[in-house]
Order: structure tokens, then C-alpha cells, then sequence
């Protein structure tokens, strides 16, 4: 066996030896690629599995997401509406609120129109009142003028007696002086003739027509009571001729119910205090100022 | 290798050692082979076909 050749088999063996380790090493610790691949089959098979839930999944929430599309759209047209219809009340209200403050405006100028009417109606009350003062001072002196002169008058009505009197015992005296004259002419055919006096006889005082009253003759009907108040409104008024401190009798049929003394007159009726009161008064009843 | 004897000289290795020598390789290269196939039996259920 030559050289070369032992050299062949001793590099051959070495050779073999360190390729079946290698190769051994490799085998024993190379991965299972069929395992891998029936994992990675499996894992794929699942992934896909995967995508078509997901896609299916996907498909079912498309619909749902196309439903609920159209559920919005159909409440937002909903809304919409209600909301031209929320926009039209708006206006309303709006014009209703403008309308109203303006009647708020004109019944502010209305209350302040009736404030200011009112003082007036205040004034003229406090100057009625000084009025109705001063008038009744003026009674007052009047009745004491009047019970002067009265007291006066009777002082000269006695003197008046007392020449009544004497004027007729000074024509008694005449008329038996005239028929004495007269007896001592007759036989001579003569009369005396009456003396013409030389002062004029003065006018005779006429005493003054009486005076006379008139009926006022108005006559209506009750048309509101207030017991609690006392107060009564008939249904005439100014018009008619009604005024303030006139007395209203009330009957009913041939019953007399009360009287009415008129405090307030309007325009067509009148508001007075009930006085005398019989039985309590109705609307309808007759209110008349004679009886 | 030949057939024929061959004087050994003083410090010479026999033939039957590198007989030897090739067994083992043989024997090496065999159980590498065996090997080789069980794990590829076990592991792809074939030896020379594709999985």
C-alpha cells in the first residue's frame, strides 16, 4: 500500500469523521421545519379564518353602520322639522312678547294718564272741600244775618201793630167826626166830602208771591248693591240730570225699601250711600227722587 | 491496497490498521447516515421525498 494512499484513507477518514459530526450537529439541532410549517399552515389557516369573521364582521357593521345611517338621517329630518317648527313658535312668541310690551308701554302712559287725572281729581276735591267750607261759613253768617233781621222784623212788626193801632182808632175818630159833620149838615142839604190828604198815600207793600217747588221727577232703577259698603248705583246719571247730595227713594211695588243719597255721579249712572234702609234693596228696584 | 504482503519495515503501520481506519469511517459515516434518516423520518414522515 503506497504512501498516498495511507494518506488518502487517514485524510478520508478524517474528513468523514469531522463531516458526520458536522452533519449530526446540524441534524440534531436543526428546527422541525415540518412542524414549523404546519404551525405557520395553521397559524395561516386561522389568520384567514380570522379575515372572514372580520370581513363578515365587517359586512354586518357596514349594514348596521347604513341602518343607523339612515335612523340619522330620518331624525335629523325629524329634528329639522322640529326645529322650523320650534323657529316659527319663536317668531311667534317674539311678535307676541313685542305686541305685549307695547301694551305694556300704552298701559304705563294709561296709569300715568290716570295718576295724573286722579291729583287733578285730588285738586278739585281739596278745592271743592274749601269751597264747601267757605259756603257753610257763609250759612253760618247768613243764619245769623237771618236771625238778626228775624229778631228785627218782630221788633217792627210790634211797632207796626202798635201803628195799626193807633191808625185805627185815629179813623174811628175820624168816621165819628165825619158823622157828626154830617149830622150837622144834612139839615142844609150838604154832605162833607171826604178830604183829599195832601201826602200822597205811599204804595202799599206787596208781600212777595210765595215761593213755589217744582218736582224734579227723575226717576230709575237699582242696578247694583253692596250691603257691606252701604252703597247702591242706579242707572241714571248726569245725563239725566242727577247730582251730587240728591236723595233717590227705592220702593218696590207700593214698599217702601230705602233712600239713596248720591255721592258720585257718572255720564249713565250714579253711586249713592243707602239711608233709611226697610228691607235690603235688589236691582231692579224703583228709584225715584218724589214719591 | 494491495493484495500482496508487503514487507514491514521498522516503524511501518500494518494494513489492517488503515482497514481499520476505513471501517470506522465507514461505520461513522453509516450511523451519520441512519441518523440522518430517522430524524428525517420522524420529523417529515419520509426519507427522500418532499414533505
Amino acid at each position: 500500500m503506497s504512501t498516498l494512499t495511507k494518506v488518502l484513507i487517514v485524510l478520508l477518514t478524517v474528513f468523514s469523521i469531522f463531516l458526520c459530526g458536522i452533519v449530526v450537529t446540524y441534524v440534531a439541532n436543526a428546527e422541525n421545519q415540518r412542524g414549523r410549517a404546519d404551525t405557520l399552515k395553521r397559524d395561516l389557516d386561522s389568520a384567514e379564518q380570522l379575515q372572514k369573521n372580520a370581513e363578515r364582521e365587517l359586512s354586518d357593521e357596514k349594514g348596521k353602520f347604513e341602518v343607523a345611517g339612515r335612523e340619522l338621517e330620518a331624525k335629523m329630518k325629524k329634528l329639522q322639522k322640529d326645529l322650523s317648527t320650534l323657529e316659527g313658535n319663536l317668531d311667534a312668541i317674539t311678535r307676541e312678547n313685542a305686541q305685549l310690551v307695547q301694551q305694556i308701554t300704552a298701559m304705563g302712559a294709561s296709569v300715568e294718564q290716570a295718576n295724573a287725572l286722579q291729583a287733578s281729581q285730588m285738586q278739585q276735591a281739596q278745592a271743592a272741600q274749601q269751597d264747601v267750607v267757605a259756603l257753610q261759613a257763609d250759612q253760618t253768617r247768613l243764619d245769623t244775618e237771618l236771625k238778626e233781621t228775624n229778631q228785627l222784623l218782630i221788633e217792627k212788626m210790634a211797632v207796626v201793630a202798635q201803628l195799626e193801632a193807633k191808625n185805627k182808632q185815629l179813623i174811628e175818630a175820624n168816621q165819628e167826626l165825619e158823622s157828626r159833620l154830617n149830622q150837622y149838615l144834612r139839615p142844609s142839604g150838604r154832605a162833607a166830602v171826604t178830604p183829599q190828604p195832601v201826602t200822597a198815600a205811599p204804595a202799599v207793600v206787596q208781600p212777595a208771591a210765595p215761593s213755589t217747588a217744582k218736582d224734579i221727577g227723575l226717576n230709575g232703577r237699582v242696578t247694583d248693591v253692596d250691603m257691606r259698603n252701604a252703597l247702591a248705583e242706579i242707572s241714571i246719571g248726569a245725563a239725566a240730570g242727577v247730582k251730587p247730595d240728591m236723595k233717590f227713594h227705592v220702593t218696590r211695588g207700593q214698599q217702601f225699601v230705602c233712600d239713596i243719597l248720591i255721592l258720585d255721579v257718572d255720564a249713565d249712572k250714579a253711586v249713592g250711600v243707602l239711608d233709611l234702609v226697610q228691607s235690603t234693596p235688589q236691582a231692579g228696584d224703583v228709584c225715584a227722587t218724589n214719591l | 491496497m494491495s493484495p500482496m504482503p508487503q514487507s514491514r519495515g521498522k516503524g511501518s503501520v500494518p494494513s489492517n490498521l488503515y482497514t481499520a481506519i476505513l471501517a470506522v469511517a465507514l461505520g461513522v459515516v453509516l450511523a451519520t447516515s441512519v441518523f440522518v434518516a430517522v430524524q428525517c423520518f420522524t420529523q417529515y414522515k419520509t426519507i427522500f421525498g418532499m414533505p
